[in-house]
């Protein structure tokens, strides 16, 4: 039974994808069973975590750390299989062209089988997961709140039947703050930060949900480290350290909590993943 | 600088998000225009303040732009503008056949949500502006994505769509005089159809219907679409240009996305790693140890990126392009970040 899902979200290119494999990887040590999956036609982590072909059937990783992949269509697959029992009719009904084109163009409905996978443990819809906990490297900033939004815009818009109801339920484990956490991956940079403040306000007061913030790849350099250095290597990184220090203080201004990751300089990403695992505690 | 074939017409600039892409485009389209050439640069999703550096809006219009020597164009794509363009360029001469598809409710929900929809319309506007010969080079700055096979693989998703098959199944539907056999094959689209309007409504059935039969006519003029875009991004005038970060998660992404661009027979010459620190050396030892392992990381960063694509049976240059503090700021900063660009490494096989 999932007890907890982590959506792992922020602006492209600020490491949400390596962050949300540490997440995975610090929550697997504890001891719950993880499953750490992405929201993707293709899977990163099987290039990134250098593993055999990663798809929608899990595959173990690491001692409690299972990898998966979740697409739109194979989650809305696994849905239909389970509430139509066979699988031919499944056949039927969705692999002909129209269905096809109907699940291709249909507003919402993508968004609506991947929210549906992400909490059908706590709902008892689908085949049972035998995870405690589900870490997903979801969308980046931009897409992620729309992703949320579309539970309750489609129960707006459907009120009856199965898929008002099932759109309701989805929507209220999502704003469940015991069963869903958003992990919100921001760089000391002034665009980046900007963009994670304006989320973290925008999840709370529309959602209730209080996401945790990583601020990742801080430079960790003393003033007393640059007094040596060359001029234009002094004066770079006396602007970074500016840019990082407003950064911070916008945060700190807002009272907005930041878990510290210091920019690690390891190559090898699944080394990188178990040194950034160590800064990833509450 | 980056170097072009002297025949390429066309440049898109692929790569995932994060890594400063559209800026590069931008940059590389005013140091073009500069060497005196006619240059239209199409963006998706600007950041404001290179909107504001080059003066547009994301109105789907071509704005020109003052460059020293040359003439330079941008457009940020609207893809609701483009898909109807595409929808009233392929059917001129029955306006009222185009007006009842924009009109259709499904329509205006597909035109913005349908996925792979942004790569359509970037794709249809790319063509259409590389085909009217009004440019030497036109750039295109792809949609952000996490995988750039999104974009090559777009116009089949579509085309899927536009298939006969389904307008065909909407008619039998509504028809009377279909036999008896014919109304037998049909019970299980019926039950199909029953078993959709269940969970979306009679309304949506009827607009669904209303829909494919009305897109129907567009089904051969996508198909010479689609060619001609596959045509235009095999061609060899169409050059790609790959822009990476330095970063572990790059690494073999960049890898594979290599791989799989060649063996598609698109034409990678160029791969530009973005926002390398122009601070880094490898002659020089520093007096402060964390300074000097973030210099290590970042050069091993990089020769593990060069030794990444090695291997190709094509010729690819690895570029580097330093990190700029304010490197969008005008026009003129813009081009000398193109001018500081500058090759790494000729690696093949």
């Amino acid at each position: 039974m999932v007890k907890k899902v982590h959506f792992v979200t922020g602006k492209g290119g600020g490491g949400k994808s390596t962050l949300a494999a540490a997440f995975a990887y610090k929550i697997s040590q504890t001891g719950a069973r993880t499953l750490l999956t992405e929201f993707n036609d293709q899977s990163f982590f099987e290039d990134f975590l250098k593993t055999e072909k990663v798809s929608y059937s899990p595959i173990n990783f690491r001692t409690q750390l299972d990898l998966a992949l979740w697409s739109p269509e194979s989650c809305l697959k696994e849905y239909a299989i389970h509430l139509l029992k066979v699988e031919s009719l499944y056949r039927l009904f969705f692999e002909n062209p129209v269905s096809k084109s109907l699940i291709q163009i249909a507003p919402g409905l993508h968004e609506l089988a991947l929210l549906g996978k992400a909490t059908s443990s706590p709902r008892e819809h689908g085949p049972v997961m035998k995870y405690d906990e589900i870490v997903i490297d979801s969308y980046s900033t931009g897409h992620f709140l729309s992703l949320l939004r579309a539970p309750s815009a489609m129960a707006q818009a459907i009120q009856f039947g199965p898929m008002g109801e099932q759109s309701r339920g989805i929507d209220k484990w999502l704003r469940n703050s015991d069963f869903t956490k958003v992990k919100v991956v921001s760089l000391p940079e002034s665009l980046p930060a900007t963009e994670s403040i304006e989320l973290y306000e925008q999840l709370l007061s529309e959602f209730g949900i209080k996401a945790q913030v990583v601020m990742n790849k801080l430079w960790k350099i003393e003033n007393s480290h640059l007094q040596k250095l060359p001029s234009t290597v002094q004066s770079h990184f006396k602007n970074k350290m500016a840019e990082e220090s407003e950064a911070l203080a916008r945060f700190s201004s807002k009272s907005i909590p930041l878990l510290q990751v210091p920019l690690i300089t390891e190559v090898d990403s699944v080394k990188l993943i178990e040194k950034i695992s160590e800064y990833l505690n509450d | 600088m980056i170097e072009l074939s002297k025949d390429t017409k066309t440049l898109i600039c692929i790569g995932t998000g994060g890594v400063g892409k559209t800026t590069l485009a931008a940059a590389l389209a005013v140091s073009i225009a500069e060497q005196g050439k006619k240059v239209l640069v199409l963006t998706i999703d600007p950041s404001q303040r290179l909107a504001q550096t080059l003066g547009i809006k994301p109105d789907g219009e071509i704005h020109s732009i003052a460059v020293d020597k040359g003439s330079l164009s941008a457009a940020v794509i609207n893809h609701h503008k483009a898909f109807e363009f595409f929808i009233r360029s392929a059917t001129e001469d029955n306006p009222e056949a185009a007006n009842a598809l924009v009109n259709n409710r499904l329509y205006q929900q597909l035109s913005g949500r349908l996925s792979g929809s942004q790569e359509f319309t970037s794709l249809i506007t790319l063509y259409r502006y590389s085909s009217s010969g009004d440019f030497d080079l036109v750039i295109l700055d792809t949609p952000p994505s996490q995988h750039t096979w999104n974009f090559l693989r777009a116009p089949e998703k579509i085309a899927a769509l536009f298939n006969e098959g389904i307008s065909q199944w909407f008619r039998d539907l509504n028809s009377p005089s279909v036999g008896l056999l014919k109304k037998a094959l049909n019970f299980g689209t019926t039950q199909v159809l029953k078993a959709l309007e269940n969970l979306t409504g009679s309304q949506f059935i009827k607009e669904l219907g209303a829909f494919f039969q009305a897109v129907q006519k567009w089904q051969a003029p996508l198909e010479n679409y689609v060619n001609n875009s596959h045509r235009l991004l095999t061609s060899a005038t169409t050059e790609f240009v790959l822009v990476t970060a330095l970063d572990p998660s790059r690494l073999a992404e960049a890898q594979k996305l290599s791989r799989e661009i060649m063996t598609q027979g698109y034409r990678l010459k160029s791969i530009v790693i973005n926002r390398v620190p122009d601070w880094v050396t490898d002659t020089q030892q520093f007096e402060s140890e964390r300074i000097n392992q973030l210099s290590q990381y970042f050069l091993d960063l990089q020769k593990l990126l060069i030794q990444s694509v090695t291997g190709f049976k094509n010729k690819l240059k690895v570029y580097k392009c330093p990190e700029m503090v304010q490197n969008e700021s005008d026009v003129k900063t813009l081009s000398k970040t193109a001018q500081l660009i500058t090759e790494i490494s000729t690696v093949s096989r």
